[in-house]
């Protein structure tokens, strides 16, 4: 039975193995050929343990982290607000819709040259252009949320006479707090997508601009380190993120 | 009866999971007979039927039609699942569904859409042959069913409890549409239902299975013949001293299987 | 929610109008009472003026700049999200009919769920060079995901009683992908196409900016680096119509497709 554990565990690594290898062979013809545009895998994890040992992942990574996060946390905080005020009353909502429809679809990178005459480069431009980002998702999911609470607990308030503050807090945010969770997970995707985005485009600092930056001094290995590292750090905040979105949602009696 | 019968189960036995479901079963059944097949819950009822159709191999024993055992479904075998909502293909109108068993069977397009419209007007949906499943009731849906499975043009008809979950009204006058049809179409049918009145109003045979029967006994409890005249109607049926005999001796067969 | 669940009648859609012109107003008496410096919020009658000289609707002083760089712009994203479509739903129906297939390939395909597309522009710059190949490229490869991995999902998720009836009516293999696999995936791979959309929006700006193409990135990042931010906003505006107009289109194709979904 052992084996058959073994097998399952050992699975999920085959096709990424593979493709590693593959990859490593091909990418040792090409340099032996004199490209410099693709390195093998092994000069990357190489170039990866150097840039861990003198510190500038880790300087990297807090900095694209950070902002994100920072970002999220202001455009989660005003997107939750105004999606709870518009998820409960119809009348904010129904005069709210065609703003928010005219400037949802304004992509965030649009907006980098802007907040790069507004900011310069550094901390203030990456957070503006993530808060953007992040606030109409949640805008929209909070709304939605609210929208449909069950409408029998919101007829128990009424006649229960809770006041508004009352309601908020022990109806309407318990009530939303399992799909709140997804929202937030999907605003943590969106964040650290766009934070990477913007240092790709403009922003010097953060992962991307490392990544560019080994680019654009020939040295793959280093573009390569940086690009697998960014997919790491993406997939494990994402999972980390399911992991606890699941928990709340298990604790709040959402899921079994 | 014939020496070959049409359809015959040969100590037909089923295990899931490693648990017994169906002890060793054997019957026959004429061709154009109607036997329900009634029981309590976990008697493996269900499962017979689908180790008839081929949907479920059975363990040991084995279902034979005309002389040749039945392992893997077939087009002259049609079933109507209890869940109709979950059989129709939801993205195409009820032409569309019944149009599948016709594609399925390679009929070209010309001399698709007369079947089509033949089998719609035997189940009396010639109306709404352009709607959508989610836009019909669920009587609706579960004709629909039953006229994808008539466009098969199958020797056998399995039914897992198609009525179960419509209301009483609904229930009782697809009964009787479906005794029509297959008088009309000459079908042989399993009817499978929980519902004993219904098991009696619709066959000729019924058959009660028990659940849990015990090492070394049969699944198969009961075997009654219906000599109720056809046809048969809900009023005068019912009120039929047979009926009433019959109706009494299988409540208590079954009460006491509870014991 | 609150019982009355009526469509908005045409005074809630004038009440809505009017809180987007109070908010114009506020932009107006922002920018031109100068409560922000002109530098980053140009008043609306500048921007207006920059895009209709943009377009060329201006009569004579127009240079119709803006109109040639939306179209690059809008060719790049739709023809990336076209081939994105085809071999996200190729590949994803490819993987998504096998269980075997999914089994091998899923975990790497969740590995890459996260990846930024844009993060594959250096990769690309490397092996392509700059130029706009190598941007419609990335805005392909980038958009693809979201459509696989929304086809495997919508194979892999076919009602079991449906598949059972398949077996019923004894249907072959490429019949039963193409009559119950395919119709049962759309509504996910539509929901994959429309995201795949938006992602192709980003791709193509971004790349157009780093990679010094020509097209509404490029264009707005040179007017902010020049200080004219007017003719920046206008660009703004523009992505925003392309991207409020390609999005209204793809959600009507999807109501038509998804009819059968309307009670």
């Amino acid at each position: 039975m052992t084996e058959g554990r073994l097998f399952r565990w050992l699975r999920p690594w085959v096709f990424p193995a593979v493709l590693v290898v593959a990859f490593e062979w091909y990418a040792r013809r090409a340099a032996a050929l004199g490209s410099d545009a693709l390195a093998p895998p092994s000069a990357a994890a190489k170039a990866f343990v150097g840039a861990a040992l003198d510190g500038s992942l880790w300087q990297a990574t807090g900095f694209t982290l950070g902002t994100a996060a920072l970002g999220l946390l202001i455009g989660a905080v005003l997107g939750i607000a105004l999606g709870l005020v518009l998820g409960l009353s119809r009348r904010a909502a129904q005069l709210g819709s065609v703003s928010i429809e005219v400037l949802r679809p304004v992509p965030s990178v649009a907006l980098i040259p802007l907040a790069m005459l507004a900011f310069g480069f550094g901390v203030r431009m990456e957070l503006a252009i993530v808060a953007f980002a992040t606030f109409w998702p949640l805008l929209v999911l909070v709304q939605s949320a609210v929208q449909q609470i069950e409408p029998r607990l919101l007829e128990v308030s009424r006649v229960l006479g809770l006041s508004a503050r009352e309601r908020a807090f022990k109806i309407v945010l318990p009530a939303i707090v399992p799909r709140l969770f997804v929202a937030l997970r999907l605003g943590v995707a969106v964040a650290l997508v766009v934070a990477v985005t913007v240092e790709i485009a403009a922003n010097p600092n953060g992962m991307g601009y490392a990544m560019m930056i080994a680019q654009q001094s020939f040295d793959p290995a280093l573009m390569l380190a940086w690009l697998g590292w960014i997919g790491v750090v993406g997939f494990a905040v994402n999972a980390g993120m399911v992991l606890l979105q699941r928990t709340v949602a298990r604790r709040m009696g959402a899921m079994p | 009866m014939q020496a070959t019968p049409f359809l015959r189960f040969d100590g037909v036995t089923i295990c899931l999971g490693g648990r017994e479901i169906l002890s060793p079963t054997s019957f026959d059944v004429a061709r154009g007979e109607f036997v329900c097949i009634v029981g309590p819950s976990g008697c493996g009822k269900t499962t017979l039927l689908r180790a008839a159709s081929g949907l479920v191999t059975a363990s040991a024993g084995e279902v034979r039609r005309n002389g040749v055992t039945m392992t893997e479904p077939s087009r002259e075998v049609a079933f109507v699942f209890q869940d109709y909502g979950r059989a129709l293909l939801p993205w195409r109108t009820v032409e569309g569904n019944v149009s599948l068993a016709l594609e399925a069977a390679g009929v070209p397009a010309a001399e698709r859409a007369p079947r089509i419209a033949d089998v719609l007007g035997k189940v009396g949906l010639a109306k709404h042959a352009q709607k959508f499943p989610v836009q019909l009731s669920g009587g609706m849906q579960q004709r629909a069913q039953i006229a994808r499975c008539l466009a098969q043009k199958p020797e056998l008809m399995m039914m897992d409890e198609p009525f179960g979950a419509l209301d009483a009204l609904t229930r009782q006058s697809l009964q009787d549409e479906l005794a029509r049809l297959v008088r009309d179409d000459g079908l042989t049918v399993l009817f499978v239902t929980h519902d004993l009145e219904e098991a009696i109003y619709l066959g000729d045979r019924v058959i009660a299975l028990q659940a849990n029967p015990g090492p070394g006994r049969p699944s198969l409890a009961r075997m009654i013949d219906v000599k109720i005249p056809r046809p048969r109607d809900q009023l005068t049926t019912k009120e039929h001293p047979e009926y009433l005999q019959l109706r009494r001796e299988l409540f208590a067969f079954i009460e006491q299987g509870h014991d | 929610m609150n019982g009355n669940d009526r469509a908005p009648s045409g005074l809630h859609w004038l009440g809505s109008f009017a809180v987007l012109c109070a908010l114009v107003a506020l932009w107006w008496v922002a920018s031109n009472a100068g409560w922000v410096s002109r530098v980053f919020l140009p008043t609306p009658q500048a921007t207006f003026a920059s895009l209709l000289e943009g377009l060329n609707l201006s009569g004579d002083s127009g240079n119709g700049e803006l109109l040639a760089f939306t179209q690059a712009t809008v060719g790049r994203m739709v023809e990336g999200w076209l081939l994105a479509s085809l071999f996200g739903v190729v590949l994803g129906a490819a993987i998504g009919v096998s269980p075997a297939v999914r089994a091998w390939v899923q975990p790497t395909l969740e590995f890459i769920r996260p990846l930024p597309a844009s993060a594959l522009l250096p990769l690309a710059i490397s092996i392509f060079g700059l130029n706009p190949g190598m941007v419609l490229f990335v805005v392909a490869f980038g958009a693809m995901w979201p459509v696989l991995l929304a086809t495997v999902h919508g194979f892999a998720a076919v009602e079991p009683r449906l598949a059972e009836v398949a077996r019923c009516l004894q249907m072959s293999r490429a019949a039963y992908i193409w009559k119950m696999g395919l119709p049962n995936a759309m509504p996910d791979i539509l929901a994959g196409m429309r995201l795949a959309l938006t992602i192709a929006l980003i791709v193509a700006v971004v790349g157009e900016m780093i990679a010094s193409q020509s097209g509404l990135g490029q264009a707005i990042l040179l007017a902010a680096r020049a200080f004219r931010a007017s003719d920046l906003f206008a660009g703004i505006v523009l992505l925003g119509l392309i991207g409020f107009v390609s999005n209204a289109l793809l959600a009507f194709a999807e109501k038509r497709l998804l009819r059968w979904q309307q009670p």
